[in-house]
């Protein structure tokens, strides 16, 4: 190899890692894809419509990939703290890409936990993360079933009505 | 009339002066007509399509009788300001019971209003009450078209979609 080559080679490796750290090789833009507010309008009734026929009134968030409120539904003869519940709970299924209540479990025994004392964090079951794949693109969080358990079935039922669409 | 007569007719006015501090003259409980979660999410929808059929991407806000978010909606094409904008359009409409660009009008000449300065008051127009007869239930606030005027117009096609179930 040539030394020009050599020096090129090294450069482009360089280069490459210098890219790595912001994202894609060639520095590009992120493509991502977001949920629209039909989309989301879409699994928050389908989630209150599920609870409802359950027999629970509840109130549901769905958020977005920055946890930003893209829908919010106060149900009808809920308790007032369902409305902000359901939006921490949306809130930190987003951030832990996981159900609110898995992180929940998780910290159980560990009320010092640093993520706990975060903005709009809740322990609460009752909200799964919205995925493409791995990757987390939003929230739904539910909240006035008797037991975070059925708050998140409904969360799932809302999520599964678009299911096909998540890809 | 006998002494036992007296003092009963005496307490029986002490009783209805201490009530009518409390409210209606027999104390009775308060019989309202509140807008459901079913209706707030007809008006919110029917304005979203209003604006699209138009060619604008709005921001929706739809409250409840003590100004407390009903249903939410956040428009990805729409401006970041557009969510907390048709809030507070819509909470200015509930608490004045008129439209918020009226209420922009009366305060037009006076920067000094002191309503101006109440949390989530807004001088922008877009939004309009929701009104059984006289009586303001709610409202509904409009952000993300070129013109107050063509929110507002939005606004009007929601109520309108349920005019018929408002009585």
């Amino acid at each position: 190899m040539s030394k020009t080559a050599l020096r090129a080679a090294g450069i482009s490796l360089a280069v490459a890692f210098a890219c790595g750290l912001a994202g894609s090789a060639n520095a590009q833009l992120v493509a991502r894809k977001d949920i629209s507010s039909a989309m989301a309008l879409t699994m928050a009734e389908t989630a209150i419509a599920t609870c409802k026929a359950n027999g629970y009134n509840v109130s549901a968030h769905v958020v977005g990939r920055n946890g930003e409120v893209i829908v919010a539904m106060r149900g009808d003869g809920t308790g007032p703290h369902t409305l902000e519940n359901s939006m921490k709970k949306a809130y930190t299924a987003r951030a832990q890409r996981r159900p609110s209540g898995d992180f929940g479990d998780a910290i159980k025994d560990n009320f010092t936990a640093g993520a706990l004392h975060l903005t709009n964090i809740t322990p609460a079951r009752g909200a799964l993360p919205i995925k493409i794949g791995e990757d987390t693109i939003g929230a739904i969080g539910v909240s006035g079933a008797p037991g975070g358990d059925k708050d998140e079935a409904c969360a799932k039922a809302g999520i599964d009505k678009v299911a096909n669409e998540l890809k | 009339m006998s002494k036992n007569a007296l003092r009963i007719a005496g307490v029986s006015v002490a009783s209805a002066l201490a009530c009518g501090l409390a409210g209606p003259a027999d104390a009775q409980l308060l019989t309202h007509k509140d807008l459901s979660l079913a209706m707030a999410t007809t008006i919110a929808r029917a304005t979203i399509d209003a604006c699209k059929a138009q060619g604008y991407n709005v921001s929706v806000h739809v409250l409840g009788r003590e100004g407390q978010v009903l249903v939410a909606v956040r428009n990805e094409n729409a401006g970041l300001a557009t969510f907390e904008n048709s809030m507070k359009k819509a909470y200015t409409a509930r608490t004045f019971a008129r439209s918020s660009g009226e209420f922009a009008d009366g305060v037009k000449g006076n920067p000094n209003a002191g309503a101006l300065f109440l949390t989530n008051i807004t001088p922008a127009r877009g939004a309009l009450p929701i009104k059984i007869g006289n009586e303001t239930i709610g409202a509904v606030g409009v952000s993300g078209a070129p013109g107050g005027d063509k929110d507002e117009a939005c606004a009007k096609a929601g109520i309108d979609k349920v005019a018929a179930d408002l009585k």
